[in-house]
């Protein structure tokens, strides 16, 4: 419409150029970061002439060397410059309307933000590398309202991502991540330095563009490009140091061999030990980090590059636990001509990483201070118990805990992945108004690990008493395989593949309207995975694999997978209307097909719509001075997840038997039974938004709420007995709900030149609830095994009303003030002790799903420095020290425990009496989740240095990481995402990576 | 140029959208497809579909732990053995006849004989589709399976009574099957069910002598003929008992009893139905079967449970050799030179499901005899004694006592000679899983529990209660035992 307008113009103003000696003026309209600005609007009122620029700033206009040229675009402040015979560069700088020009990514295209009716939020680069972790997801926690992020501190490990609530239970539950337009599940191998923006979608308006996978939300990653004329290198290096951030106090050996002795009722422990091991400390070391970026980037007339290599070093705190990962990356785009520009993009990660079981924490926690770490003669120490009262090498075994110093020095593993990413995006301007974009990105994943079993030396470290020629004498009398050596490998292949047309036209003037139509195809090539595991290797990993040597006789276990692989089909659409610049309207459909399911359920529609109303810019709101930005936002949408458990129907085989003879027969069956209508979850969500700006920009405010309801979701179902199937089966069962409102406010000053703050804070809720079951029978889930045959979680048709990963447990009804012992309410109400309980008497007692969580920022720059504070805080979420109850016997205890526990003197101790039994799993170790934390606290200085001289920047730099956690569990870290499943050991503080507190300096540089 | 990606894109959504459903048809590698029955359509893959239900007996649930508490240690024939303090999940309570609706082993056996029906359903249902394997195999293989189908109908009717008939694969979608899954068929229907599926078995199933020495475990027309006798036993049908047991041919009475229930005699003369089991490498043998049974505590090698009862060693006469076959006493020395130390927690332990091989290993060689001749000459000794012909029942009698070195019975009445063939099934069959069900047939449950310290309450404890867990499924469709 625009050219359309500036046609007529030029066509009235035609003869006044034909009279005139005009000739052509060039140049290019660029933003404060060099890049073009497509559309803007030159014109000269002295030539009276008019030009726009195109797709990449430059402009031709009839107007003579001196005229003025008055240059404007939205979103810009305009200038006025005289024309100059040489090509001219006119920068535009951004207008203070910041809502203006900021711009969103909403998935196969961008929208100003004002413009945007869904829910996005967006963290800028600065904010992500602000705090120095691995994962870029770890380190937007607290940063966006309704979007929790459980992390750990272990290296490598993916953070939990849930958004909006958790809205299935055997689904996959993490987000869909588009890097480049990648689509993939992790992004661990992206460089948190090469991020430009992150932005996550979070209702379904938003997310029905990606259809069936949305339904966990989307983070949109896109990475840098290169910008300006000039080669600008860049150098980030921190280096810090990393240690637990919160420790329990355990029993000293005095201490233990007192509760120990009580709960035997004997003097079985010397009360005088000569031992006191603090097993953490044995097991822990001081962590370090450090990190170094190079980047180069820069832009020419046709190409803008982008090179970074990034490395990563962690010594972890847990001993001989390292990790590294080598990053490379080269961002291309390339103006092919006028019309076409081609994007191209690759990113090559390395890891290396040399793992260990974390159940060492649990054996540190868990095994006696009387323990040496070793015993004089050198050899690991034992729960073994002697006739003094001591520990020592041949005594009597008094509890199943193994030395955790041993577990970690034998346990020999070391894992590599090389992580390749590639995309190519080709940009055709077909009309002015009409872009056609084709994209295809490409993942392959390549994994190798080996773990080696020292038989010999594991079995001496249990048994202090025996030697290497014991154990050869076993290895003969036993014929038991040793020296296990288990290699494994990995790799996958995974593409996409988008075509899409975008049209974008303003018709009189009023009428905005862009629209968006594509196909796009998904395929997750089959993951290849072999495992072999072989007996009597070499000791020396020299001589693993040698030349020409036949291992055949010597294999006990492989295996060699070959994994479904997934495809899907997809076309999309989306309509995005503006009128007089302030009614939006947007609608969304995606229509997707997916091999996961049968060929008459494998095809689905997701549509949704948005509609905004700026109302700042009504006539009547004209005069109300304070409100900058007044926006009322709302839609509903359908998004699937088909990552569900999958219903392929196979044959059982290894059902052999013999029948009468010595030939074994091969037997197979059919032992499952499949609903062929098993397809995706579907969620429905219905969400309403206001954003607003006041008081000239400094308070910005978004208020959201939402509705979200899963309706199909998938649980596995009990056969009927009498069908005799004997595997459950998966299907459409049940309904889960998710509430809530989120709340984000910032105030942004600038008090001085030199002197501006900020603080911010979000806040969401969350009600999370599995409304219902139909009327079949599930097949329960006993989830959260403490590994001593009790478990924590239950979800089976009694869970209806209760969050999903909701606690299920006996209520501990405090001790028996006669002989100590723990009690509990049966279902009657009565209290009984643990022998007397039945599955009846066990409730649901909280979910580990936090209803809110919320976080705070606030800085400040002043001068030269800046300084920052990021804070995030959960509540509502129940977590089991599971450490603390995976008790058997004969295991050291806290020191607040071992201090004032119950005896005949002292009844009314805060503890029970002590016991060496199995607890069974109860509320008395279920604590609350609540906590507050720091996660960052940052104060930089920047080096007065000219720009013009060779360093051009240099930031200094300090930076606290976990510095602070007010918490009310006992344990050692309430977040616990173990592997991100609510139905296992989320939650469930039990061989857990404790949280780190990092203190770190670093500096950057430019070039 | 504009022209050609216009054209280029219009023709990529074409053919995407023409090709886009077979394009999403993507093969199964993580297990064998359902569809791909094509690998299956030869001989050898016909016969994998049978030997998948003779491998459900040697399961855990379905002839092990859970069976043996279940019909073996509820009679007056057994003990629940082991050490008093070691309940074995719920064998205490079975012994004492107090189980409910949540007994686990009465949940556990209902689902693995629906388990085993499933694998049969699935044989008569794929082995018909499998058109390149030999006709004449596949209608014996038809027949192996139905005959099994009938063997474990037999063995719900017997514990639970009435009981849902599948008779085909269930759709999950069909209401008609869900409620065929979970309605209880009267008793009588359940009997006719099996009487049919025998008879189609007998139709197609070879002589036992047509198999080779590798297959003699493969049931065959004789085993379904002596099923049939006794399915008529138990309801009175004295006649055809007396006609089946007829139709029995071929085997014999082995000299030896004592032979039968070790390795050197497996699959013999004498043996209709026997579950095998093989200890050597690669082992495949009832579910710690011979472990759960053997000799517990020190110089001991096993669990220990269902050891012979007072009642049943007090039923032996003097001199039958049946007694030191079926019977370990503590302190004696095995036929293999092992000695049982009076160290071991209990008096006496089950000699039948003892291996001398692999004693006290999960997979042992110990076979399991669900039928065999001389119980068909004692059905039909009984039904001839029914009909009147008490003097060839005698003669019938007497070979299986004289086999256990017994004289000839001294009893001549009709009503003597039924007790006298009653008496002779418990010594004779001992141990093999009969005596409980048995009992209850004849109506001497009561006494004779009586006799042994237990309580048997009429018109309850005839039948097992129905798991609880299938009908909070059934959800009012069946009900309940009368008692529980």
């Amino acid at each position: 419409m625009k050219n359309f307008i500036f046609s007529f113009l030029a066509l009235l103003l035609l003869p006044t150029y034909m009279m005139g000696q005009a000739q052509a003026i060039k140049g290019k309209v660029v933003d404060s970061n060099g890049m073009g600005i497509p559309g803007a609007i030159i014109a000269s009122a002295d030539a009276r002439a008019t030009a726009d620029a195109d797709f990449d700033g430059n402009f031709t206009i009839n107007a003579k060397p001196g005229d003025i040229l008055k240059v404007s675009m939205l979103g810009f402040d305009a200038v006025s410059v005289p024309a100059t015979a040489a090509p001219m560069t006119i920068t535009l700088k951004e207008a203070g309307d910041t809502a203006l020009k900021e711009v969103v990514v909403i998935g196969y295209g961008t929208r100003k933000k004002v413009d945007n009716t869904t829910a996005i939020s967006s963290i800028k680069a600065e904010e992500i590398t602000k705090t120095k972790v691995l994962n870029a997801s770890q380190a937007i926690q607290g940063k966006a309202a309704g979007v929790q992020v459980i992390s750990s501190d272990l290296p490598g490990s993916t953070p939990s991502v849930v958004i909006r609530g958790l809205g299935t239970a055997l689904g996959g539950r993490n987000p869909l991540y588009i890097v480049d337009g990648m689509q993939t599940e992790n992004i661990n191998n992206i460089n948190s330095n090469d991020i430009t923006s992150y932005e996550v979608l979070k209702d379904a308006s938003a997310l029905a563009i990606y259809g069936t996978r949305a339904a966990n939300g989307v983070i949109i990653i896109t990475t840098k490009k290169g910008k300006g004329d000039k080669v600008s290198v860049e150098i980030e290096s921190f280096a810090g140091i990393r240690e637990p951030l919160k420790k329990v106090k355990m029993a000293g050996s005095n201490k233990f061999a007192y509760y120990t002795n009580s709960a035997l009722q004997t003097t079985t422990f010397s009360q005088d030990q000569p031992v006191n091991t603090d097993w953490f400390d044995a097991i822990t070391r001081t962590g370090s980090y450090t990190q170094n970026n190079i980047s180069v980037s820069g832009a020419s007339e046709n190409i803008k590059y982008f090179f970074s290599l990034g490395n990563y070093e962690e010594k972890a705190v847990l001993n001989g636990l390292d990790y590294g990962r080598t990053t490379f990356r080269n961002n291309n785009e390339y103006k092919i001509s006028k019309k076409l520009t081609l994007n191209q993009n690759f990113s090559f990660t390395s890891t290396n990483s040399t793992p260990k079981p974390l159940s060492a924490f649990t054996t540190a926690y868990k095994q006696s201070p009387i323990v040496p770490v070793r015993f004089a003669n050198g050899q690991y120490g034992v729960s073994r118990v002697g006739e003094n009262g001591f520990a020592n090498t041949t005594g009597s075994s008094f509890n199943n805990v193994g030395n955790p110093v041993a577990q970690l020095d034998l346990y020999n593993e070391q894992q590599k992945s090389v992580t390749l990413q590639g995309g190519l995006k080709l940009d055709y301007e077909i009309l002015p108004s009409l872009k056609f974009t084709s994209q295809f990105n490409g993942e392959y994943y390549t994994w190798k690990q080996y773990n080696f079993e020292d038989s010999e030396n594991i079995w001496l470290a249990a048994n202090p008493d025996k030697t290497a020629a014991d154990f050869d004498q076993r290895v003969v009398n036993e014929k038991i395989p040793y020296n296990l050596l288990t290699k494994g490998r990995e790799e996958y292949f995974n593409w996409n593949l988008s075509n899409y047309l975008t049209f974008n036209k303003v018709f009189n003037q009023i009428h905005d309207v862009e629209l968006t139509a594509g196909i796009e195809t998904s395929v997750r090539g089959p993951r290849q995975k072999l495992t072999i595991v072989r007996k009597n290797a070499n000791t020396d990993s020299n001589y693993w694999s040698l030349k020409d040597v036949d291992y055949v006789a010597n294999i006990t276990s492989y295996k060699d997978e070959v994994f479904n692989e997934t495809k899907l089909a997809s076309y999309f659409g989306r309509f995005q209307y503006k009128l007089k610049d302030r009614y939006l309207l947007t609608g969304t459909i995606r229509r997707d097909g997916s091999s996961n399911f049968a060929k008459d359920y494998r095809w689905g529609t997701f549509p949704a719509f948005g509609a905004g109303w700026i109302i700042n810019k009504e006539s009547f709101m004209a005069d109300v001075k304070t409100i900058n930005l007044l926006k009322l936002r709302g839609g509903w949408g359908k998004l699937g997840n088909q990552n569900v458990p999958l219903n392929r129907q196979g044959y059982s085989s290894g059902l052999n038997s013999y029948l009468g003879g010595s030939i074994l027969y091969e037997g197979t069956t059919i032992t499952s039974q499949i609903d062929p209508s098993l397809s995706w979850e579907v969620t429905e969500e219905s969400s309403l938004g206001l954003d607003f700006e006041l008081l000239d920009n400094r308070l910005k405010g978004t208020f959201d709420l939402y509705n979200k309801k899963t309706d199909n979701v998938i649980l596995n179902v009990q056969p009927y007995i009498a069908s005799g199937i004997t595997t459950a089966s998966p299907a459409h069962v049940g309904e889960v709900s998710n509430k809530g409102y989120e709340i984000s406010l910032r105030w942004d000053d600038k008090i001085t030149d030199d002197l501006s703050y900020w603080i911010g804070g979000n806040f969401s809720h969350n009600k999370n609830e599995l409304t219902g079951i139909k009327d079949i029978i599930l097949s329960p889930i006993q989830g959260g095994s403490l590994g001593n045959g009790e478990t924590t979680k239950f979800l089976d048709n009694s869970s209806v009303g209760q969050p999903l990963g909701s606690f299920f447990l006996y209520q501990y009804a405090g001790f028996d003030s006669e002989n100590g012992k723990m009690l509990y309410y049966k279902a009657d109400g009565t209290k009984a002790t643990q022998d007397a309980l039945g599955t009846a008497d066990k409730k649901y007692v909280g979910s580990i799903l936090p209803k809110s969580n919320y976080g705070v920022t606030l800085g400040l720059n002043y001068k030269n420095f800046d300084f920052s504070v990021d804070g995030y805080g959960t509540s509502g979420a129940k977590v089991y020290n599971g450490k603390k109850g995976q008790r058997f016997g004969g295991e050291n205890i806290e020191d607040s425990v071992a201090t004032d526990f119950w005896t005949i003197n002292n009844p009314t101790a805060s503890n029970p009496g002590a016991f060496n039994s199995t607890p069974v799993a109860s509320t008395y170790y279920l604590e609350s989740g609540d906590f507050f934390r720091i996660n960052n606290i940052t104060l930089g200085y920047k080096l007065p240095l000219d720009e013009k001289s060779f360093i051009s920047y240099c930031r200094l730099y300090v930076n606290a990481i976990n510095p602070f956690i007010t918490q009310k569990f006992s344990g050692f870290s309430p977040e616990l995402n173990a592997d991100g499943d609510p139905y296992k050991l989320q939650g469930v503080e039990l061989d857990a990576y404790p949280t780190l507190r990092s203190f770190v300096v670093g500096a950057n540089l430019k070039f | 140029m504009k022209n050609i990606y216009i054209s280029m894109f219009a023709l990529v959504s074409l053919l995407f959208a023409g090709c886009a459903d077979d394009y999403l048809d993507v093969n199964q590698t993580e297990s064998v497809s359902t569809d791909d029955i094509e690998l299956y359509n030869n001989n050898a893959g016909a016969e994998t579909f049978v030997t998948a239900i003779y491998n459900k007996f040697l399961d855990w649930d379905t002839t092990s732990f859970g069976w043996i508490g279940l019909a073996s240690i509820t009679s007056d024939d057994a003990d629940k053995g082991s050490s008093p303090g070691d309940a074995g999940t719920d064998k205490d309570i079975l012994d004492a006849l107090t189980y409910n609706a949540s007994n686990p082993s009465c949940r556990d056996i209902f689902k693995a004989y629906y388990a085993g029906i499933n694998r049969c359903n699935q044989a008569l249902n794929i082995i018909p589709q499998l058109d390149k394997a030999d006709a004449g195999l596949r209608s014996r293989l038809m027949g192996e399976a139905t005959f099994m189908r009938a063997f474990m109908y037999f063995t719900l009717v017997k514990i639970y009574g009435g009981v849902p008939i599948v008779d085909h694969l269930p759709n999950p979608s069909s209401l008609e099957d869900k409620n065929m899954l979970l309605t209880r068929k009267p008793v009588t229907e359940v009997y006719a069910f099996i009487e049919n599926d025998l008879n189609t078995a007998i139709a197609a199933l070879p002589l036992k002598s047509a198999y080779s020495a590798d297959e003699k475990a493969r049931v065959s027309k004789g085993s379904a003929y002596a099923l049939l006798a006794k399915v008529n036993l138990y309801q009175k049908n004295w006649q055809k008992v007396v006609d089946n047991c007829n139709l029995v041919t071929g085997y014999s009475l082995v000299p030896d009893y004592a032979t039968m229930f070790r390795l050197e005699g497996e699959n013999g003369p004498e043996s209709i139905f026997e579950i095998n089991g093989v200890g050597s490498v690669p082992a495949k043998g009832i579910r710690q079967y011979s472990q759960v049974q053997a000799p517990k505590g020190t110089g001991g090698w096993g669990w220990g449970f269902n050891t012979p009862s007072q009642s049943l060693l007090n039923a032996y006469e003097p001199g039958d050799v049946r007694k030191d076959a079926t019977i370990i006493f503590r302190g004696t020395t095995l036929y293999d030179g092992k000695l049982v130390p009076n160290t071991v927690q209990n008096e006496r332990y089950n000699y039948k499901a003892y291996s001398s091989n692999y004693s006290g290993a999960d997979d042992s060689d110990a076979n399991v005899i669900f039928i065999r001749y001389a119980e068909v000459l004692l059905m039909k000794a009984e039904a001839l004694n029914e009909l009147g012909q008490t003097s060839d029942a005698i003669s019938l009698l007497n070979q299986i006592r004289n086999r256990a070195k017994l004289p000839n019975t001294t009893f001549s009445s009709q009503d003597d000679i039924r007790k006298a063939i009653w008496r002779e099934r418990r010594v004779e069959l001992a141990f093999e899983f009969d005596r409980f069900f048995d009992l209850v047939r004849t109506g001497q449950a009561k006494t004779a529990f009586a006799a042994d310290g237990k309580v048997f309450t009429e018109g309850k404890n005839e039948l097992f209660p129905i798991p609880e867990a299938f009908l909070n499924e059934a959800k009012g469709l069946s009900s309940q035992n009368p008692g529980y």
